[in-house]
Order: C-alpha cells, then sequence, then structure tokens
C-alpha cells in the first residue's frame, strides 16, 4: 500500500479550498443548472438528503428541483486517500444553507419562533478522484478532478 | 484630499494604465518625476496615507477590467499598504511585488488572510523580498513556495514557475453568462428521505455502527484492529451556532440543562493535534499535525478526544446514514455518512456530529476479520458542531417559507406519474396557487414553463376562476 506524503497533504489541502470555494459560488449562481454538473462525470453518485442521482444529467435534475440557495461553509476538511496516485480525496463541509429569500421573505404574522425561512445547517461529503481522459489543461497541473461521490443531508 | 488632488490622480493613474495589456504599472512610484512635479505623495503605509486607496479605488473604475498590477520595487516593508487591495480589486489575477522589503507572512495576509482575500489570484511575484529570499538561502524554498500556495488556492504561477495543484471543470465566475434565463422554484420538488443504503447488506451498515459506537465511547484502544493500518482520520469543530437551534432556544432551554456546560477547548485544542477544520486551521505545521495516519496514530488522537456517548441503539431516530459504493482505481469501497448525537462526558451536555468513513470489506485473515469486524476503515473524517434537533431529517415535504403549503402524500403520488422537470414545476405553481391539475398546466403552457410568470399571471386572473379551478384543502398537509 502507498504512503502519504507531506506534498500529497499539502496538495490535497489546496484543493479542497480552491474546490469548496469554486463549488459553492457556482451552486448559488443563477447559472448553477448548466455550471454544476461540470464538476460531475456520467458516473458520479449523489445523494440529497437520501434521495439517490446519478451523473451529470441527475445532477441537472436535481437542481431544477430546488430553489435558490446561499450557502456558507464554516468548516471543512480534506484527506488524500492511500491507494491509487494522484489520491483520491474525501472532502467533508459543514456549513448552513439558506433557500429562497430568507426570513425576511416570511409573511409579516410569521410567528417570532418559526424556524422556516431561516438558515438550514447542512453536511456533504464528497469524493474527489483524478480524471483518467481529462488531460490536465494548465501547466503545474498534476491532474483534473471530478466529484465521483457526493453526500448532502439537512442535518439541523 | 481635495477634489483636485484626486484629478491629478486619476491622470497619473492613466499615464501608468495600459489598458491593452489591462496592465497597471505602479513600479518605482518614489522616483516617478511627473509626481514630484505635481508635488503628490507617494502612498506610505502610514494609517494616516490615503494615496493607496484613491489609487486603488481609481483602478477599480478602469475599462477594460484591470487583470494584472505590478507594485514591484517600491520598497514597502509593510503588507499593510495593500489591505485595500482585496476590497477594490478582487478579481485581480496577477500581481508582482518583486524588489520590495517584505520580511513576514503577516505581511502577506493583508491580501490573503480573513480581511480580504485575492480569491482569483493566479501569478504572484515575490522575488527579490526578504520573505523568500531568506528562505531560499536555508534550503526552504519548498516551505516558502506551501506558505504562499496555501494562501492563495487559485495560484497557478509563483514567481514565474509553475504550482503543482488539482485542477477542476469549474466555469470562470467572471465570464459565465446565464445560457438563457431561468426562474428558480420557490419550493422544494424533492421530499426529504429516511437513510439510503446501496450496494451493501443494511446489516452490514447496522451491525458496523452497532459495535463502532459502543465500543468508541467506552474503549476507543479496542478499535485499532477495525483501522487500516494507513487509514487516516480527523476532526474539526465547526463552532457556529446553529441558526434555527438558536431560534428554537435550545441552548438556554430548561429540557436541556448542560448545554451551557459545553465548551470548545476540549475539541478545538484535544486530540493530538487539535481541531483540523481548514477554514481555519493556520500553518502547514497544523495541517500535518491534526491529520493522523496509521491505525497506531489515529488510536492515539481517539484516545485524547473528550469522551463520549451515542445512543445508537436505544434512539436509532436520532442518526442518519447514507451508504453507497465508491469505486478507486480497481477497487469498489463504501462510502458511509452518519449524522447524529451524543453526550459529551463530564459536561452531560449534547453535541450534533457528521462523520463520513470510507470502508472496505475486511479482507479474509486480517485482524479485523478475526476480531469479527466485516469491514475495515481506510479513512474517518469527523465533525463535531453545536447542537440541532434530529427533526432536520424527519422524512417527508419541506418548507422554504412560513406559511408555504406543504403536498399531501396525495398530490405527490399524483404528480409522480409526470416526468421531470414538470413535475418539479407543476407542484411549485400547485402549491404556490392552489389550481388544480388541468388549471395548473394550462397556465404553465400559456407562460412557456416560466413558473414566476405562470404565478403572476395568475394573480391577475384569479377573481374570474371558477372554484373548481382549485384543488381541495385535503390535497395540502394541515
Amino acid at each position: 500500500m502507498s504512503t502519504l506524503t507531506q506534498n500529497d497533504i499539502e496538495i490535497a489541502t489546496r484543493a479542497a479550498d480552491h474546490f469548496t470555494r469554486l463549488y459553492y459560488t457556482t451552486y448559488d449562481s443563477p447559472t448553477r443548472v448548466d455550471d454544476l454538473p461540470n464538476f460531475y462525470r456520467p458516473n458520479s453518485a449523489l445523494t440529497w438528503n437520501g434521495k439517490p442521482f446519478e451523473g451529470t444529467d441527475g445532477v441537472r435534475e436535481l437542481l431544477i428541483g430546488i430553489p435558490s440557495t446561499k450557502h456558507e461553509v464554516q468548516s471543512f476538511d480534506c484527506h488524500p486517500i492511500p491507494g491509487s496516485q494522484p489520491p483520491n480525496l474525501l472532502v467533508t463541509v459543514s456549513g448552513i444553507v439558506t433557500h429562497g429569500k430568507g426570513p425576511s421573505a416570511n409573511p409579516a404574522n410569521t410567528p417570532r419562533h418559526a424556524i422556516d425561512g431561516h438558515p438550514r445547517v447542512f453536511s456533504q461529503t464528497f469524493m474527489l478522484a483524478p480524471d483518467p481522459n481529462a488531460p490536465p489543461t494548465k501547466s503545474g497541473e498534476v491532474a483534473k478532478y471530478y466529484i465521483t461521490a457526493d453526500a448532502f443531508r439537512f442535518v439541523g | 484630499m481635495t477634489e483636485k488632488v484626486v484629478d491629478l490622480w486619476k491622470t497619473w493613474v492613466t499615464r501608468r494604465w495600459n489598458a491593452e495589456a489591462r496592465f497597471l504599472n505602479l513600479e518605482r512610484m518614489g522616483q516617478d518625476d511627473w509626481l514630484k512635479k505635481h508635488r503628490l505623495n507617494v502612498p506610505t503605509s502610514d494609517p494616516s496615507s490615503k494615496e493607496a486607496q484613491v489609487i486603488l479605488k481609481i483602478a477599480s473604475r478602469l475599462r477594460p477590467e484591470i487583470e494584472t498590477i505590478s507594485l514591484a520595487h517600491n520598497g514597502f516593508t509593510s503588507g499593510r499598504i495593500m489591505q485595500y487591495l482585496a476590497h477594490y480589486l478582487p478579481k485581480l489575477k496577477n500581481l508582482s511585488l518583486e524588489g520590495n522589503n517584505l520580511g513576514a507572512w503577516r505581511e502577506i495576509d493583508y491580501i490573503s488572510g480573513k480581511r480580504g482575500r485575492l480569491e482569483e489570484l493566479r501569478e504572484l511575484i515575490l522575488k527579490g523580498n526578504p520573505l523568500r529570499e531568506l528562505e531560499y538561502k536555508n534550503n526552504r524554498a519548498q516551505t516558502y513556495k506551501s506558505e504562499v500556495s496555501r494562501r492563495f488556492p487559485s495560484l497557478e504561477i509563483l514567481d514565474g514557475e509553475p504550482v503543482a495543484r488539482v485542477g477542476f471543470d469549474a466555469p470562470s465566475t467572471s465570464t459565465s453568462t446565464p445560457a438563457h434565463p431561468r426562474t428558480m422554484l420557490s419550493t422544494f420538488a424533492w421530499n426529504m428521505e429516511p437513510s439510503f443504503i446501496a450496494g451493501v447488506d443494511g446489516s452490514l451498515v447496522s451491525n458496523f455502527f452497532m459495535r463502532f459506537f459502543p465500543t468508541f465511547d467506552n474503549a476507543r484502544r479496542d478499535l485499532l484492529d477495525v483501522y487500516a493500518p494507513n487509514a487516516t482520520f480527523s476532526f474539526s469543530a465547526n463552532t457556529a451556532i446553529p441558526p434555527r437551534a438558536r431560534i428554537l432556544g435550545i441552548h438556554s432551554s430548561k429540557e436541556y440543562p448542560h448545554q451551557r456546560n459545553l465548551a470548545w477547548g476540549p475539541w478545538l485544542e484535544g486530540g493530538n493535534g487539535g481541531s483540523r477544520n481548514l477554514g481555519r486551521v493556520n500553518g502547514l505545521q497544523k495541517v500535518s499535525q491534526s491529520l493522523h495516519l496509521g491505525h497506531e496514530e489515529i488510536i492515539k488522537a481517539i484516545a485524547a478526544l473528550p469522551l463520549t456517548q451515542h445512543d445508537v441503539a436505544g434512539s436509532p431516530e436520532k442518526f442518519s446514514v447514507d451508504a453507497f459504493p465508491v469505486r478507486q482505481g480497481e477497487q469498489t469501497n463504501l462510502l458511509i455518512t452518519v449524522h447524529g448525537q451524543f453526550i459529551e462526558k463530564p459536561a452531560e451536555g449534547i453535541r450534533s456530529f457528521d462523520r463520513s468513513f470510507v470502508l472496505a470489506i475486511a479482507p479474509d485473515g486480517s485482524r479485523a476479520k478475526q476480531r469479527g469486524w466485516d469491514v475495515i476503515i481506510l479513512s474517518d473524517q469527523l465533525v463535531i458542531r453545536g447542537y440541532s434537533l434530529h427533526d432536520a431529517w424527519t422524512p417527508g415535504p419541506m418548507r422554504v417559507q412560513a406559511g408555504d403549503l406543504l403536498p399531501s402524500p396525495g398530490l405527490q403520488q399524483a404528480l409522480a406519474a409526470l416526468p421531470m422537470p414538470q413535475r418539479a414545476l407543476m407542484q411549485d405553481v400547485i402549491l404556490r396557487t392552489r389550481l388544480n391539475f388541468q388549471f395548473a398546466e394550462d397556465c404553465l403552457k400559456n407562460n412557456e414553463w416560466d413558473v414566476d410568470r405562470a404565478v403572476a399571471n395568475f394573480e391577475q386572473v384569479q377573481g374570474n376562476l371558477p372554484s373548481d379551478a382549485f384543488l381541495p384543502q385535503d390535497a395540502f398537509l394541515p
């Protein structure tokens, strides 16, 4: 079994930082249905709150069915997974997400203690893998990664 | 600063601007004869000096949008002079700081820290600054490169050399324009679903958890065999207060008297290396120390975490599990995510957690197999966060805004016959108007299947609609 080098850990850390930023910016944009599927491939497996979807078409279908979003990442972590070179990356994200227009768009007679409209806590786990069919497009790129698995849930 | 002086700066910036290259040359400002002639003060890092801010503000209005700035050879000793750079030019692609006198990472943090970060920086030049040259002299070039690239995840070229990194097929946020305008739904087309387990026998997953969590609670050292010899583990604390739990007043509620005894310290500092929230962790050393490699290191780390009590057997509804196979090279592993809660000892307060495992079937003859584990853990990432109720994953339809109608199971069943995306669009219009299928469909068809237009159209004509245009009350949840 291969072991991880300091370099693997550094690249993984930076990749996770870059990835989470790009991913949620794209997710929250008005063009998400066109753009977010680019992070996936036809064989990607994902679940959204326990409902399974498959591949880029599945992502598109999922996104059509949810209101606009605003994600705020509060913590994230990433491991290179030993076993292949370059290694797969396991990324977990914890944060909050507001759907639609948020609490200010609740009806005027909404009780003060109503939680609807307020941000939900979400948890999302990604497995990122190098795509052998997508050659690096820029110098310095060790590989082009895509989301091979994605498990998402509202958790608060 | 007077308007006249600002105008002089505008003239000067224009002189230094190359629109074709989208390049603003702010090199050697101290030697600029034009500035001397007009008696303009060269920007300094003195807090009272407003020149840097004025120049950047003018720069932010240049068209086409600025891509490159050179601040080379200005003798800067402090990064404070750049404190407004990320604010005024957040999309800056290339920056040269060559030949200045920057000596510490905190100077760079003015453009990479919490107060502002150049999120899209592609190329950076720091040659000729003590910060770089001393590291090179001491054979610490790799540390230097790591420290820079850690600060700018988007960086591709540093001091003229490519930066090793991972790429993604992501749209460039600045160039992407909508292929066609889309209206987004105001409601969820999808329900919250129960635990999803695929590609593996459900009992394998439940057997694993029924043994893993009690062992984690009572005898962490006994987990040595279930972690693979080259497994990875880390934990991170999300210390933000969950918005819905805050509204419900859980932290101060009499029902949860121990919440106030909880403190983040044992998680932030504990576990042999501390919390690994990569959004917060500073410094490469901490990033490495908080990632535990190999089963022996993992056991040491988890043994040094606060004690826990997960009631997986008594209250399964307080846990949610999704599990499905993932391919890794030739091998197929299992990705399992579990969400739930535990009591933290000795505070006795409740924490929520998310835990992601990559599992493999335990090989025959392995120590794990000999000890009765069906699987081994390749990777384990734990997130600890403020307590939220497990209602979050109660199956069924979900509201967006307060007062939203929710579909009854009968209505959802009737809609299920429709293909996507029609089903989602129909449900959205029905929930917003109460129209029956026929009227909802006509309304959408007349408005090119744009839900917002359909609802606006409905609002104009609703007074003239017959009462049988609407669904009965029992089509919606009470």
